[in-house]
């Protein structure tokens, strides 16, 4: 795998990287469109869609999508793939709540085999856990996220 | 809530799955990668896929949450575990499946755990992995 960029040391020192973290109020506007991308009926009680243990503590550790696919040096949008997402929720997110984001690589590490429907190959196995917690400091819950980076030899 | 292990979990359905809210999860998500947009980006890939978008990861796992909460409740779902063997594509016609395994308390709540998964008629799951869902008591 000598070959291969980035090298697997660079990868395997991302462990322990964190994200700035910061805060995250998910409006009404957002659990509407959000709910109704899933094709569910709008939840009662200002109750957010679980389905937003995605996007909101990536947004609220203050880093994106796009910065989580540069952080593990991706060759492209398309050479990311879904290892597993593993969410936990001790209570329910609501509406127009102020949480507290933190962020950080829990994994990291170069693997080599075959990557679901893709052909076998080199690929970094990284994976990234965020925490919510409530303004009064309970926590609330939590997204695991891991990805895999297809690499090419250079 | 009477809940049996091995009881299955009523399924959800999208009858099919439509692009146009892949482009707009893709804009609340901030997720730049074209494949959920871009129909030619797609095409372009080696995979065979054809000229079709692929759902969002998270999108697919959501069908399972709506399952979970259509049977147990909007604030029933403790912990949803997916892996993703297989992409979902515009225009699937999927759904989402469950099965009780376990029937436990923790902190005098009943929780159930369950193997959950997604797929199209007659293929292996696109998704799968596990949940645990608080039973409502009545």
């Amino acid at each position: 795998m000598a070959d291969i960029q980035p090298p697997a040391e660079e990868i395997r020192a991302l462990v322990g990287h964190e994200f700035p973290g910061g805060k995250y109020t998910v409006a009404h506007w957002e659990n509407f469109l959000l709910t109704e991308c899933t094709g569910s009926e709008q939840l009662p009680d200002g109750l957010v869609h679980p389905v937003v243990l995605f996007h909101m503590p990536i947004l609220g550790a203050n880093t994106s999508i796009g910065g989580m696919f540069a952080l593990g040096q991706a060759e492209s949008d398309f050479s990311i793939g879904i290892e597993s997402y593993d969410w936990e929720i001790e209570r329910p997110l609501h509406e127009d709540v102020e949480y507290t984001v933190t962020g950080r690589v829990t994994e990291a590490d170069r693997m080599e085999g075959p990557r679901r429907h893709d052909r076998p190959g080199v690929y970094d196995r990284i994976q990234f856990r965020f925490e919510l917690h409530e303004p009064g400091g309970d926590f609330a819950a939590s997204s695991t996220i891991t990805w895999t980076y297809r690499r090419s030899a250079a | 809530m009477n809940v049996q292990v091995g009881d299955s979990i009523p399924e959800w359905v999208m009858e099919s799955v439509r692009p146009e809210r892949m482009r707009t999860m893709a804009a609340i998500l901030r997720d730049p990668n074209p494949v959920h947009w871009d129909r030619k980006a797609v095409a372009a890939l080696p995979f065979g896929l054809g000229e079709r978008t692929i759902n969002q990861g998270p999108l697919g796992l959501s069908y399972m949450l709506n399952m979970l909460m259509d049977w147990a409740g909007p604030t029933s779902v403790r912990r949803v575990t997916v892996r993703f063997p297989k992409v979902v594509l515009d225009g699937d016609h999927i759904t989402a499946g469950g099965r009780v395994t376990a029937i436990r308390e923790e902190d005098g709540v009943r929780l159930a755990d369950c193997e959950i998964w997604l797929s199209r008629e007659g293929e292996s799951p696109s998704l799968e992995g596990t949940a645990t869902v608080a039973l409502p008591e009545s």
